[in-house]
């Protein structure tokens, strides 16, 4: 064979795979919502998922009996991704391959090039995996534990972060969570951990970390700590620190240095700490601090503002607080608790704006979109300021409506530019092909919308004569 | 519809103020920009290069003036438009192109840059998708995290939809089914429509600057004037980011910024000139990385050093800010830099206040403490 034959040859091959393994959303018949409103299996695809794929709605409604046994079932299978088969969705985010680099090896990429593939390997992930509940978890758990990858040396450890604390944990053990967070490299640069010492008597120690782990990441601003607790709890994770770009070797390596460390008693939340503690005190606060009943109410409240409502029920908040607590903080216990609550299951039904990335996505997915770069992607979402790994500080981006109201413009660019296939070459969207399996104008829009559209709705829509990008548009399809 | 309209697109209208960052990229030379006035140190130190005496701009009775390429800056300053303040700079000690550039738009070892926090921070309504544009190829570090922030190369980049295929249906029918949402989508889908309206309008009429300004067909003009384009049309714009790069003069540095000079002084001033009074409501900082050395190099150029320039237009009745530090061994530091005898963020802070920055200027600015 000739070399330019060869070339050809494994040029094919490439795309076969890539095919085969990237693009090709898997598509089975597509039966829409046949709902004037949102039923129970839109309502949870809206939620616990990225917005349904055309085909999500009939898989799902075969799961069980009933609406509620198929959503029951639903939820099972969602937290249990493990037993979900996701190899496509996992091969396609594996091409990332700086991002799987050892830690040391991170430095050795560029900057923007590794936040670049951060980004791309969360669009991917959030598009085409098939565990949705895990995605959007990930989604929370990257808000909740914000790391902005613009500061100093997180450009190169944010990276590890998403993947050893983020996704890691996101449906494991809280403890477990707060602790590979409280010693991630890049949260030690965020929040400067690495600077929290006590070399000498007079020395302070930095409390930035010790302020956001009780603020943000546990009890939250009203959870009941002290001025007095923020620095109680600094002294006790004085002497961990990492090890910077200017080191020769291990680069991104954390250690604690226990000449570093304030070892004296120190008393948190109530708690005594006994000194010598050395490295054990870092164990003893995130036991006080996890356990503490304003955690469960903290995680539970923020949890229901992102399944439930903006402003959720507080008996809703309540169970889900209980079952933090008496699981001892397990992840999944605590959203089969949540997704259980009458608020829930019977509560207000497209009641939450999508943010910039959720309506991305759910767009892409709706419209079985074909994605080969999601470069152009990343613009829109920094248009809408919703960038993944972008958000500056460390309370991480709003779940709640209001701070997304100016999006509107970008949201309609996208939408027409979608469905007109104009982004650019690398994505593609068959309108003709996904309004035949939907069985019509009228199916295209029930599952895009979870529901039958109103008279007014199917009426502009005829009138627009562009069906998949005025759905897209359209006020209803800004809600999940 | 008519362009002048009754319709508050965002921020509050006539009221809305502008703030425009041109930040020069490499390093700009802060004692030929402007020149030390009295100071023979200047002239022993850079025996070929320094800008003679007599050709110096002079700013009354200050001891620094402004280049001769620089005649048009000048007439603003008579104007009372503009600040000059020598000696600025920020903690920087690396010298590095890329560590001071990200350290200046970021506001110091933080996250996300300082032009994307005030736009969080400032009071008043939410951003919208014309509040924010970096006129050029790319997204500045200075307006990474912000709400909002559109890379703009022409005023097509808002428009619904290629040119040529028509958008108009498609508007009516959201114009139809928003009318009818009661949710916070419905007031911000008219305030969008009409923001759809006036960009298409901007795109489809070329621009006339006003009051006999002409500007040069170079790419940092180019950028002023879609910037005057947007302020005019009052589509909410509240900060705009401009780059004017290459002034890293390690070689020849006469040759290679004397151009640059020009374009600078052409480009600030004919946009001062075009907006007229609007002025009043647009604020233009002119900011760059770090200074160079005091002594000039063997190849007639300078090299990274430490305090450099920051100019100021607009906005408010300007004027002199600050003297030029003596440039004597006692003064001089590191390997003879300039001082940085004025940090960055002081000149930042009022200016971020007049654009409606209240109680949150130390979120802007974390852990920065103002001297007095």
């Amino acid at each position: 064979m000739s070399s330019a034959g060869a070339a050809l040859f494994s040029m094919a091959g490439c795309e076969r795979i890539e095919k085969m393994f990237l693009l090709g959303p898997q598509p089975g018949p597509v039966v829409p919502p046949s709902g004037k409103g949102i039923d129970l299996i839109s309502h949870a695809l809206n939620r616990l998922s990225f917005g349904p794929d055309p085909s999500e709605y009939a898989r799902v409604k075969e799961m069980g009996e009933s609406e509620k046994e198929a959503v029951a079932a639903y939820v099972d299978e969602q937290l249990d991704p493990d037993s979900i088969d996701d190899k496509r969705a996992t091969r396609a985010v594996r091409r990332f391959e700086a991002i799987h680099a050892p830690l040391a090896e991170m430095y050795e990429y560029k900057e923007e090039f590794l936040l670049e593939q951060m980004t791309r390997a969360t669009l991917v992930g959030a598009t085409r995996s098939k565990r949705q509940l895990f995605e959007m978890m990930v989604h929370f758990w990257s808000d909740h534990f914000n790391i902005d990858a613009s500061k100093e040396e997180c450009r190169w450890l944010k990276a590890a972060d998403d993947r050893e604390v983020i996704r890691k944990h996101a449906l494991g053990n809280f403890l477990e969570m707060v602790r590979a967070s409280a010693l991630s490299p890049a949260m030690l640069w965020y929040l400067d951990g690495r600077e929290n010492r006590k070399w000498n008597e007079d020395e302070k120690p930095n409390e930035n970390y010790a302020r956001e782990l009780l603020e943000l990441h546990t009890l939250g601003v009203d959870g009941g700590y002290s001025q007095k607790d923020v620095m109680e709890v600094a002294r006790c994770l004085s002497g961990w620190t990492v090890r910077g770009l200017e080191r020769m070797l291990k680069k991104g390596k954390v250690s604690f240095d226990s000449e570093a460390h304030d070892d004296g008693v120190k008393v948190v939340l109530g708690h005594e700490i006994a000194a010598g503690g050395g490295k054990t005190d870092l164990d003893a606060v995130l036991e006080i601090v996890c356990g503490h009943p304003s955690t469960a109410q903290h995680l539970a409240q923020k949890l229901c503002v992102r399944f439930i409502d903006d402003d959720p029920s507080q008996d809703a908040v309540e169970a889900t607080a209980k079952a933090f607590s008496e699981s001892g903080g397990d992840i999944k216990t605590t959203l089969r608790a949540l997704f259980s609550t009458k608020a829930f299951l019977e509560g207000s039904r497209g009641s939450k704006l999508k943010r910039p990335f959720e309506f991305i996505i759910s767009a892409l997915r709706g419209s079985r979109a074909e994605v080969r770069s999601e470069l152009n992607l990343i613009d829109y979402l920094v248009r809408m300021g919703h960038a993944p790994f972008q958000y500056p500080t460390p309370d991480g981006y709003s779940d709640v409506a209001s701070p997304w109201s100016g999006t509107l413009l970008w949201r309609w660019h996208f939408a027409i530019a979608l469905a007109r296939n104009e982004i650019d070459k690398r994505i593609k969207v068959n309108e003709a092909d996904l309004i035949e399996k939907a069985g019509g104008v009228a199916g295209l829009s029930a599952s895009l919308l979870g529901r039958v559209p109103t008279e007014e709705e199917s009426a502009s829509i005829t009138r627009s004569g562009e069906a998949l990008a005025l759905l897209l548009a359209s006020p209803g399809f800004q809600w999940r | 519809m008519a362009m002048k309209g009754t319709g508050i697109v965002s921020g509050n209208g006539d009221e809305q103020r502008t703030l425009v960052v041109v930040f020069l990229r490499g390093g700009a030379d802060g004692l030929t920009l402007a020149p030390p006035v009295g100071d023979q140190v200047y002239h022993d130190l850079r025996s070929n290069i320094a800008v003679s005496e007599g050709e110096v701009l002079k700013l009354g009775a200050a001891n620094c003036g402004l280049h001769p390429a620089m005649s048009g800056l000048h007439d603003v300053f008579k104007d009372g438009g503009l600040s000059v303040i020598p000696a600025v700079g920020s903690e920087d000690k690396t010298r590095s192109h890329f560590y001071a550039q990200d350290l200046m738009e970021h506001g110091g070892s933080v996250a996300g840059g300082w032009l994307g926090r005030f736009l969080r921070y400032r009071e008043g309504r939410q951003p919208t998708a014309l509040s924010a544009v970096a006129l050029g190829k790319k997204m500045p570090e200075v307006l990474r995290g912000a709400p909002a922030a559109t890379v703009m190369e022409s005023m097509d980049t808002f428009s619904l939809g290629k040119k040529g295929v028509s958008t108009a249906k498609f508007k009516a029918e959201l114009a139809g089914l928003y009318g009818a949402e009661t949710s916070l989508l419905g007031p911000a889908a008219r305030d969008t429509l009409q923001a759809l309206d006036r960009v298409a309008e901007l795109a489809k009429t070329s621009y006339s600057p006003e009051h006999g300004a002409e500007y040069s067909d170079d790419s940092f003009s180019n950028g002023l004037r879609q910037a005057a384009q947007l302020v005019r049309a009052r589509v909410g714009l509240e900060a705009v980011s401009l780059d004017l790069n290459g002034w890293d003069s390690h070689f020849a540095q006469e040759t290679l910024i004397a151009p640059m000079i020009t374009r600078l002084s052409e480009g600030l001033s004919t946009f001062y000139q075009d907006l007229g009074p609007l002025m009043r409501k647009v604020t233009v900082v002119v900011m760059t990385e770090f200074g160079r050395r005091v002594a000039e190099n063997s190849s007639f150029g300078t090299d990274h050093g430490s305090g450099g320039l920051m100019m100021v237009m607009g906005g408010k009745e300007r004027g002199l800010v600050g003297t030029m530090p003596k440039l004597d061994a006692g003064t001089l530091i590191g390997p003879g830099d300039v001082p940085v005898v004025t940090d960055y963020r002081s000149i930042l802070i009022p200016e971020l206040k007049m654009h409606g920055v209240r109680e949150t200027v130390g979120e802007i600015f974390p852990g920065f403490v103002q001297e007095k």
